[in-house]
């Protein structure tokens, strides 16, 4: 039986709109195992941000449990909270959210400065983990001189510099055209598949969400559907097309030549 | 990469707006460090002036000790006006004891000076015996035909006595302005002092003789018309008054054993009217004249200067006070407002640094950092700009105290007296002047800096801690 890395029981979280109250998520249950790559999708204002933001302990809930790496976060105070986030947590932003006055290498440091690595460390890991989402040699450079997708890159690199228990996507590929889109959600998958990193990524779009390994469909604050995505072959290494053999690599299946 | 680094980066990175709050900053500090070199600067300034008053006064109510006395009534004796044939005019101003228009000396024995001297409360006595010499009568025609005839001195013989302790204490009346070789000194016999006047009248002059009643006296020096040092008021002396020893006065002009006057010092201004007193008890014919109201114009003057200087002092501290709180306001406003507007600018990369694991103290005192460092900067800034521009911050910003001593706006000057500081004393140190010389030191540079730390640190509490505040979730949805 798969361990379970993130668990959501009776989740909800209400807002105040003036005296009107919003019920951005509802009776929640979710459960994420160890090295899954899951899908959050949803029409906009079905509460995936809102979902994201309470799993990864930048919101609270208003009811309900979170519980990571057996941990009820949801009742932690903020000065245990900020440990968390900095620890199990990777962030992924729509947005990069990249330090504009940090370079590649600095901004991948960022949250590693507060942990018992020494900057040596730091910096070699900051290498390591550009090398591994492809900005090898980049290192230097300012997010003004990289492009959207090399962004997001540097912002997965970010994501795992604490080695956190689970990554946390917030419209990964929200701000990128096609090209990079594929590439993004193929870097998740391959951490995934390569690392075990364990990914959450919320998505309104199809295409990216089929190339994970579970897709859950949220609307009105519930989850109302699950279904498996091309993903779960894939971390086999067959093609979920025609089930010929891939290597984690592939941009398209060597046999059919559809796109992985 | 710290936050040292992440604070000085974020800084450069909008370099105008640095610079326009650094240089802001700047000023304000500058003003804070300018200030109290400009204070000190007065108080030093106005302690001189006080020292200045006090010996000015002091010396000035030593010579107000002095108790004139001739023998005769006054109005027979009295010349109101300076006359520059004869007499004692010139030296006497108001209170000349001898007649400027051929008027009788009454002389007296000498050794009344000895029996004065025995007055409780007198401190010096110092007779003289003052001759006109070569006396021609003149004859003048007035308006409507009318003729006056008068006798008018060629010059004066002023006999003085050259006691070493009288020339020592300074008590002895002679000529101040000596134009060429000596004064009289101590012990002095057989020698003269002339005036200029005199040296065309006798056609020597130092170095040369006159002969004076059968009697060569060699002439020692040369005094123009200035005050005598026992008449600190100034007026001047004689243009033709000849400078001896009194007993040689005495044997050239037949006057053995006679004085004409007596000067009397008084131990103390106090005393000034006891003591007239008793000489006038004692010696009811003489004509005693102090200076008494002089002394007491002048203790008006100085105490109302000093309260007037002492008010402004004041003044000039309360409103360095009240600008150097502005000024520290000011900066910490300006740091407030400076790192609210940051923080407000930054809120995304707040929530940013939140969600990937920074605590809030991380975030708080990153904040506080960059206060401190532009602080730091500015007090650089201040320090340069108080160094060279303390004078005239300070002249700008604080209240000018006028030099009583000035001649334009002193209250001794331009007008009724000039004041004759001595040798002991020395100019009032002029204010605008001590002012123009103040810059800051080096332990007030250091203030500065430790200042500029501590406002930087104040000033961006507030925003650090709203920043450390703010909920990611909230931070990352702000544009």
């Amino acid at each position: 039986m798969s361990e379970t890395v993130l668990k959501a029981e009776n989740l909800s979280k209400t807002y105040m709109m003036g005296k009107r109250e919003v019920h951005a998520l509802s009776d929640l249950n979710l459960q994420v195992n160890r090295g899954e790559f899951v899908a959050v999708m949803g029409p906009s204002g079905s509460g995936k941000t809102t979902l994201l933001n309470v799993l990864g302990c930048i919101d609270r809930p208003t009811g309900g449990k979170v519980i990571l790496d057996e941990v009820d976060v949801a009742k932690l105070p903020e000065k245990e909270l900020y440990k968390i986030r900095r620890n199990k947590i990777g962030f992924v932003f729509q947005t990069f959210n990249l330090l504009p006055y940090l370079n590649a290498s600095e901004n991948v440091e960022l949250p590693m400065e507060n942990t018992r690595k020494s900057g040596t460390e730091r910096k070699r890991k900051a290498r390591e983990l550009l090398k591994v989402v492809g900005l090898s040699g980049r290192e230097e450079h300012r997010p003004q001189r990289l492009s959207a997708g090399e962004q997001q890159r540097v912002a997965i690199a970010r994501a795992l510099a604490n080695d956190p228990a689970i990554v946390l996507a917030d419209e990964p590929t929200g701000n990128l055209d096609t090209q990079n889109k594929y590439e993004i959600v193929r870097l998740l998958a391959n951490l995934n598949i390569e690392r075990g990193t364990t990914v959450v990524a919320v998505t309104h779009d199809s295409q990216v969400a089929s190339h994970t390994e579970r897709v859950l469909f949220l609307k009105d604050g519930k989850i109302t559907k699950e279904k498996q995505g091309l993903h779960l072959t894939k971390k086999k290494l067959m093609c979920p097309y025609c089930g010929s053999k891939i290597q984690p690599n592939d941009e398209r299946c060597p046999s059919c030549r559809k796109r992985l | 990469m710290g936050a040292l680094t992440r604070a000085v980066r974020n800084i450069s990175r909008r370099k105008m707006r640095a610079f326009l709050v650094v240089i802001a900053l700047g000023f304000s500090l500058a003003i804070m460090i300018s200030l109290p070199p400009g204070i000190l600067a007065n108080q030093e300034s106005t302690q001189n002036l006080t020292t200045n008053y006090d010996n000015t006064v002091n010396q000035m109510e030593q010579r107000l000790t002095l108790i004139m006395c001739v023998n005769g009534s006054s109005s027979n004796t009295t010349s109101q006006f300076p006359f520059p044939y004869g007499g004692r005019g010139g030296y006497g101003g108001g209170y000349g004891r001898f007649g400027g228009f051929g008027s009788q000396e009454n002389y007296m024995d000498e050794t009344v000076a000895g029996t004065i001297d025995s007055i409780s409360g007198v401190e010096a006595v110092v007779p003289i015996l003052d001759v006109p010499e070569g006396v021609t009568t003149q004859t003048f025609t007035g308006f409507g035909g009318r003729t006056f005839t008068f006798n008018v001195s060629a010059y004066t013989i002023e006999g003085v006595p050259l006691n070493s302790s009288l020339v020592a204490d300074d008590y002895v009346p002679l000529p101040t302005n000596i134009t060429q070789g000596r004064d009289l000194q101590t012990g002095d016999t057989e020698v003269a002092v002339l005036s200029l006047n005199n040296t065309g009248y006798f056609g020597v002059g130092v170095g040369g003789e006159v002969n004076i009643n059968g009697t060569n006296f060699q002439v020692v020096g040369v005094h123009g018309e200035s005050g005598s040092s026992a008449y600190a008021l100034g007026q001047a002396a004689d243009v033709r008054t000849l400078f001896m020893n009194i007993s040689d006065a005495q044997a050239v002009s037949g006057l053995t054993g006679e004085i004409s006057a007596i000067n009397v010092y008084a131990d103390n201004s106090s005393d000034v009217s006891n003591v007239a007193q008793e000489i006038s008890n004692e010696f009811p014919t003489f004509s005693v004249t102090t200076e008494e109201s002089e002394l007491q114009t002048i203790e008006n003057l100085y105490n109302s200067t000093m309260t007037t200087n002492e008010a402004a002092v004041s003044q000039t501290q309360t409103v360095a006070f009240e600008e150097i709180i502005v000024a520290v306001v000011a900066t910490s406003l300006i740091v407030l407002f400076v790192m609210l507007y940051t923080v407000r600018e930054r809120t995304k990369e707040i929530g940013t640094l939140k969600a990937i694991g920074f605590s809030n103290w991380n975030v708080m005192s990153q904040f506080i950092l960059e206060g401190i460092l532009l602080s730091l900067a500015a007090g650089i800034v201040a320090i340069m700009i108080g160094s060279i521009g303390a004078p005239t911050l300070s002249a700008l910003l604080l209240p000018h105290i006028a030099n009583p001593f000035s001649p334009s706006g002193g209250r001794f000057g331009g007008g009724g007296f000039v004041v004759r500081t001595g040798g002991a004393g020395t100019p009032g140190a002029d204010i605008a002047t001590a002012v123009a010389t103040a810059t800051p030191t080096p332990q007030l540079m250091l203030i500065a800096l430790v200042a500029a730390v501590g406002l930087g640190a104040v000033g961006s509490l507030y925003p650090a801690w709203r920043a450390s505040r703010t909920r990611p979730a909230e931070a990352m949805r702000y544009e």
